[in-house]
């Protein structure tokens, strides 16, 4: 009875109703869109970022998402220290690496340059690592001396993504600076994320370009046995005091901190939305409630209970909302895909998505915010005195 | 049996207490139409929402069989509206988003009686007003007379044991009033207490017996039975501006 009450008031008064319903699609619509770009992200690394990475990574002090794009500041010497102590804690390799990140205000010529020992086994740092075109990073030399003013330093391999995105090609030289540029020899490709928005070159000729002969990144280490990864890197926490060591777990929770800040963030900006649909919902209902007064208190005499209008009222605000909440996943899915469209094109990566839990998370606060903006007409709509509905008009 | 025992009510208002009701004792008898009748502010609406439970007396009981209906908590006598009162009203008081049909089963729908069950009585009991033709109608394509017979449906949806009508035909013309009184009548022949408030003296002629209200206390009685003859009013209602389709009641007694 109740919802065929409901179903009869919300039709009846279309244009209210969808108008109302859309304001609530616009607050759900928003929130799905800010949060989807957080479960891009999360995919991303699920998918792509997770299972990949060096089992300890060492950076100079604490890592955090700054340390990616800092200047190099580890010295190179711990490459060799640790390289000699590598059998007592269990580690079978150790690839140097220092990243260099060209940016441009072009998202075209922005590039993140990898530089690695050009005898680095890179299936080992790449799942399903392949060259899709040209050769690999060894030999180090190139034939040519300069692309007419910038000498040529080393070879570079591309990410197959970089490439598209930049419109590279093998024999392509890439300018790091004034000083130094990369010859393009292979295009690759691999599983995951990473690759496709990398350049790999030789480490050497990379510190030198950079002037930073003795600096690193970072070490990445591979261990005989990855599940002693957590220990181990207790025990070269205790030995190099100064320096920070990440395991895989501590990588991603890095990151999960990272995309946690930035949700609590999204959310906060979307609540206001939801707030403002939620005002918009119980206005209407506070509205259509005060109008009804007489109709709730004929329903009264009739012999419902109170809590009959209290349900209706409560049912209607529900629906708006649930209605308002499908239509907002509806635009928020569009929303979404929008911004990977145009996400792809500047970073390679589709950063958005509707996931199913962000719908479920979507419909939950839908009707949430539908239950809070009803109370206050519903608590209204219960207290509608029978008298009304006998006074004289 | 509906019966008032030293009934009485004072609204308390910030303009001072107003004694609509000051004493009221009355047996109500069942298969007959009682009309109370009264000058303007004597108290006739103050009275029949005491009896129809819709509000609570300052003093004083409203007995239905052995259950004093003022005294219940408000959830029971809803339910006690619901399947033992019906109400008819001046201003028809339909619910505007819903068509006749729908109004009819409303009553029905609150007791809890499942979808296909309760249009299919709402229907009978449309029939019974002459309105089935109608049954998919919202209130506002109807005519007061309709509209007033779909409110009478409505009333009588539960089966009540007691129906109410304050000014039932006040917002018809004479025969259209002519009609529901008919019906009204109807209605206590299947053996239903029916309280019927009026101004109009000839429709009030018509009931079995007329309470006098004055002042707030019950000033006559009178059982005199029907003091305007019947063809009287078959006139009226044969003569009247009715149009067609509100002449013809079949209001067939169950
Ligand atoms: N809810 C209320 N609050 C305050 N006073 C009320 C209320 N209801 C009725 N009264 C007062 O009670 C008195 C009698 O009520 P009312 O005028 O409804 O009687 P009535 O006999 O039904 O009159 P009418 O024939 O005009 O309908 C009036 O003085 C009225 O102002
Ligand atoms: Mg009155």
């Amino acid at each position: 009875m109740i919802a065929q009450f409901a179903f009869a008031s919300l039709t009846r008064r279309p244009l209210r109703t969808a108008l109302t319903a859309l304001g609530i699609a616009i607050a759900v619509g928003s929130t799905v869109v800010f949060l989807s770009l957080g479960e891009g992200l999360r995919q991303a690394f699920d998918t792509g970022l997770a299972g990949l990475g060096p089992d300890i990574q060492v950076s100079y002090g604490v890592f955090d998402t700054t340390s990616l794009s800092s200047v190099p500041q580890l010295p190179q010497r711990y490459l060799g220290a640790i390289e000699e102590e590598a059998e007592a804690y269990g580690i079978s390799a150790i690839t140097p690496v220092l990243l260099y990140l060209r940016g441009s205000l072009a998202a075209a010529t922005a590039f993140m340059f990898y530089g690695i020992p050009e005898d680095t086994d890179l299936g080992r740092l790449y799942r399903d690592y392949t060259i899709v075109e040209g050769r690999d990073l060894a030999p180090a030399r190139v034939e040519r001396g300069d692309d007419g003013r910038v000498p040529v330093v080393g070879p570079a391999v591309v990410g197959e993504q970089t490439a598209q995105r930049g419109g590279i090609a093998v024999g392509d030289v890439l300018r790091l600076n004034p000083s130094a540029a990369f010859e393009v020899v292979g295009i690759a490709v691999a599983d995951g994320g990473l690759l496709d928005n990398a350049i790999l070159v030789p480490l050497e000729p990379l510190q030198a370009a950079l002037g930073a002969e003795d600096r690193l990144s970072f070490l990445t280490l591979e261990l005989d046995d990855p599940s002693t990864a957590g220990s181990t890197a207790e025990a070269l926490r205790e030995a190099y005091p100064e320096l920070g060591f990440q395991t895989r777990s501590d990588l991603s929770s890095v990151f999960e901190r990272a995309v946690r800040i930035s949700d609590v963030v999204r959310l906060g900006i979307s609540a206001i939305a939801l707030i403002v649909g939620g005002i918009a919902v119980a206005n209407t209902m506070l509205m259509s409630v005060f109008e009804r007064t007489r109709e709730f208190g004929v329903v009264r005499a009739v012999g419902a209970r109170p809590r009959f209008l209290m349900g209706l009222v409560l049912f209607e605000a529900m629906v708006l909302a649930l209605v308002g909440a499908l239509a907002g996943i509806a635009v928020g899915y569009v929303g979404a895909l929008a911004v990977n469209q145009y996400a792809l094109d500047l970073i390679g990566l589709d950063v958005a998505a509707v996931t199913p839990r962000l719908v479920a998370f979507a419909v939950a606060v839908a009707g949430g915010v539908g239950l809070l903006s009803g109370l206050l007409p519903a608590a209204r709509a219960a207290r509608v005195p029978i008298a009304v509905a006998v006074a004289r008009e | 049996m509906l019966r008032a025992s030293g009934l009485r009510k004072t609204y308390v208002t910030p303009a001072g207490d107003v004694h609509a009701l000051r004493s009221f004792d009355h047996a109500f008898e069942p298969g007959k139409v009682t009309a109370v009748l009264g000058p303007s502010g004597s108290g006739k609406s103050p009275l029949l929402n005491l009896l129809a439970g819709f509000d609570v007396p300052s003093a004083g009981e409203v007995w239905l069989g052995d259950v004093a209906i003022n005294r219940l908590p408000e959830r029971e006598r809803s339910g006690l509206r619901l399947r033992s009162f019906g109400f008819v009203f001046q201003s028809f008081n339909l619910v505007t988003v819903f068509s006749a049909l729908q109004n009819v089963a409303l009553p029905l729908g609150l007791a809890g009686v499942p979808r296909a069950e309760r249009d299919e009585r709402a229907r009978e009991t449309l029939e019974r007003v002459g309105l089935l033709h109608r049954a998919d109608h919202l209130p506002h394509k109807l005519s007061g007379g309709e509209r007033q017979r779909v409110a009478l449906a409505r009333a009588l949806a539960n089966d009540p044991a007691v129906v109410f009508a304050d000014e039932p035909t006040g917002s018809l013309d004479s025969a259209n009033g002519a009609l529901v009184l008919s019906a009204l009548e109807q209605v206590a022949l299947d053996g239903r207490t029916v309280v019927l408030v009026t101004h109009d003296v000839a429709l009030a002629g018509r009931a079995h017996s007329r309470l006098r209200l004055l002042d707030g206390r019950l000033d006559s009685v009178d059982h005199g039975g029907a003091t305007v003859p019947e063809a009287g009013l078959q006139d009226a209602a044969l003569t009247g501006p009715a149009p067609t389709a509100d002449r013809a009641v079949p209001l067939t007694s169950r």
